[in-house]
């Protein structure tokens, strides 16, 4: 039954707002969301699934820098977050759960470098 | 009547340069987002009357068509979602049913109800923005600004099974879903039906005398030239034929669930707008019943293959998106990659035939209404 | 899945187009009928489904086999009334790909097919008056969806840098 415009808009002025005072109040993100990636070198095992399931090749596969070069012979992705689209076929190929997508999305910056995320923190790569 | 329409082609892709002619004034509407998506019409105008129109496509033409032929179906699933994002799991659907029509798979019952449930959810979701920006054209902000709000908690609702508020990632991939719904989707979704059957009663509500003066009567698309000029879903629906894709060749479970169809025979754009609101009410059945019908075995989610060959074969798929008859051509030849993937959208028809030919004899202050009535997305008709 | 008069009205258009037409055809899983006809009787079987009610045009295509030099031309019908999807399939010589178009049956629904066509594909429709580009602008190449056409070597051309260190993976 249609109640006529007016009522209908008089009841929106007094009725509580649909949106959410971000970031003092916040919609818990569940479960699940395909974030920021989280990469952990110890149980990757260089299978280069990751970098060739990548819709967008935004896995690329690089040498470990020198210092880790004994330890970690083979080759382990770099991953430019400004090709990535999140859709996280990565994590769902990876066997050993080395590649994981996390919660974060506070992934705006200023600084072009930090796009690049490569795997051993902190160090240059070839 | 109708002036006869002048359509001048001098430039290569048929836009005239130059602004005033004998025929009139040439008038750009669009392209700006906000106002008139990735898409421009060219228009003569001539007083206030529009004597001929010109489609501009081509802002967001991205290759899907080549794209596909060099990605796998997994990584096709994912760019799928990208072919008109606003009904994304709809077109993830049809893309992953030609796959599995040429893997011969037979999908788990469960997989199949959930994507019904993801698609009718979807379809939801793109009504509600067609209403949103169909008020905000007319000028009534009101109704844009509540149908957005309304249509968040449906984005919350696929951020929650799919991982992803406006982008599902290929949720609904060759093989079934990406993975199943966590638990606690089958409450939330019916909180969220609750929700939207308050929305729905409220779309009722704002329905005026002044928002009908603005579309009663406007843009009126006779059934004949509806069909001449490929018109399908609710603009050939609002025209008075009763075609429907999963009435007439259902796919899924659609031939378990009861629905109706609405129709209507004015085939003005307050037709549109009816069978607009109408839909959203059927898709709030159908995932009702979805719900009920579910089956509750265990579903083990679908995992992208490094390797995999397309077995050899081609399928013509047509389902019914939001906006229409969606199809995707794919030929495979063995390889792990389609050979051709031909994708059909419904606003190709729609964008170019339909609007260039409702606009001729039109008013200015109309074009607005009748673009917007019309459910364009610049997205599908460019590829 | 399938009605009965769909059933029969499906077996009544196969068995009137083996009649006039030689032509092999096929029935798929799911009742879409599937025919294959030469570039000669290709615009006579056309005229005879859209007189058999075939009255939605739902897509043309064309598909590229350059080793064979064809161009694959199909169309996809649906028949509002009957209910049954009919695709025609015809090969056209990819050196000169002319063909007569489809628009004295379907309209405008035809025209703008095959006017995204001739744009992609370089197919020439005869018949067709407005094949003016579509999407691309200022576009002096040959036909960007043949697959002759290295789309990789020109995307790196125009817009990809070799300083780039984002880029390197794609330069070689």
């Amino acid at each position: 039954m249609a109640i006529g415009v007016i009522p209908q808009l008089i009841k929106n002025l007094f009725s509580r707002p649909m949106t959410v005072r971000f970031p003092h109040e916040a919609i818990p993100i569940p479960d699940g969301y395909r974030g920021e990636h989280a990469y952990d070198v110890g149980s990757c095992t260089s299978c280069t699934l990751c970098a060739r399931v990548c819709p967008n090749r935004a896995i690329e596969m690089v040498k470990a820098p020198e210092e880790h070069r004994e330890k970690y012979p083979k080759t382990y992705p770099q991953i430019d977050l400004g090709k990535c689209c999140f859709c996280g076929l990565c994590q769902d190929i990876c066997a050993s759960g080395a590649m994981k997508l996390t919660k974060g999305f506070f992934l705006s910056t200023n600084d072009r470098a930090t796009v690049l995320r490569p795997p051993f923190a902190s160090s240059e790569q070839d | 009547m109708r002036a006869t329409p002048v359509n001048r082609v001098t430039g290569a892709d048929g836009i005239t340069e130059g602004c005033r002619t004998e025929d009139g004034f040439d008038l750009y509407f669009g392209p700006v987002h906000p106002g008139s998506g990735n898409f421009g019409v060219k228009l003569t105008v001539r007083g206030e009357e529009v004597v001929a129109a010109r489609a501009d496509p081509g802002y967001l033409h991205r290759g899907f068509e080549k794209l596909m032929e060099y990605r796998t179906p997994m990584q096709n699933s994912v760019l799928s979602d990208r072919l008109c994002i606003l009904e994304s799991l709809n077109w993830n659907l049809v893309h992953a049913e030609a796959v599995d029509r040429l893997h011969d798979t037979e999908i788990p019952d469960r997989a199949k109800y959930i994507r019904v449930i993801m698609a009718e959810l979807s379809r939801i979701q793109s009504h509600i923005i067609w209403y949103g920006v169909l008020s905000k054209a007319l000028g009534f902000d009101t109704g844009f600004k509540v149908a957005f709000g309304y249509r968040d908690y449906v984005l919350d609702l696929f951020e929650f099974v799919t991982g992803g508020r406006v982008y599902p990632a290929g949720y609904i991939c060759p093989g079934g879903v990406r993975r199943d719904f966590p638990k606690g989707t089958k409450e939330r979704i019916r909180e969220l039906l609750t929700k939207m059957e308050k929305m729905s009663r409220e779309f009722e509500a704002y329905d005026n005398a002044t928002i009908r003066t603005r579309v009663k009567g406007i843009g009126v698309l006779a059934l004949d030239d509806a069909i001449r000029l490929g018109a399908t879903g609710p603009v050939l629906r609002a025209s008075g034929l009763a075609a429907d894709v999963r009435r007439d060749a259902p796919y899924e479970v659609y031939d378990k669930l009861d629905f109706e169809i609405p129709v209507h025979e004015e085939g003005d754009a307050y037709a549109r707008s009816i069978i607009q609101r109408r839909e959203i009410e059927e898709s709030i059945k159908i995932i009702r019943q979805a719900l009920e019908q579910l089956p509750a075995e265990e579903l083990p989610p679908v995992k992208p293959k490094a390797a995999g060959k397309i077995p050899e074969g081609e399928v013509y798929v047509r389902n019914e998106i939001a906006r229409g008859e969606a199809g995707v051509y794919m030929k495979s030849v063995g390889e792990s990659h389609p050979y051709r993937c031909k994708i059909r959208g419904p606003d190709f028809l729609h964008m170019i035939p339909v609007l260039e030919h409702l606009l001729v004899g039109a008013e200015v202050a109309d074009v607005p209404a009748i673009y917007w009535s019309l459910n364009i997305c610049p997205a599908d008709m460019d590829r | 899945m399938d009605s009965m008069r769909t059933a029969s009205a499906r077996m009544e258009l196969l068995a009137a187009i083996d009649a006039q037409f030689d032509v092999e055809n096929r029935v798929d899983k799911d009742g879409s009928v599937w025919v294959s006809v030469g570039k000669d009787r290709l615009f006579d079987l056309l005229g005879f489904a859209k007189n058999a009610g075939f009255e939605h045009c739902s897509s043309i295509s064309v598909t590229d086999w350059p080793e064979d030099e064809v161009f694959e031309l199909t169309y996809h019908l649906w028949s509002y009334r009957d209910k049954i999807l009919l695709t025609v399939k015809s090969q056209i010589d990819r050196r000169e790909p002319i063909v007569t178009s489809a628009i004295p049956l379907w309209g405008p629904s035809a025209q703008i097919h095959e006017r995204e066509l001739h744009e992609l594909f370089g197919v020439r429709f005869e018949g067709n008056p407005d094949l003016a580009p579509l999407f691309l602008e200022n576009w002096e190449g040959p036909p960007p969806f043949r697959k002759d056409f290295d789309w990789r070597e020109f995307v790196r051309k125009e817009f990809y840098d070799e300083g780039n260190p984002r880029e390197q993976g794609y330069w070689g």
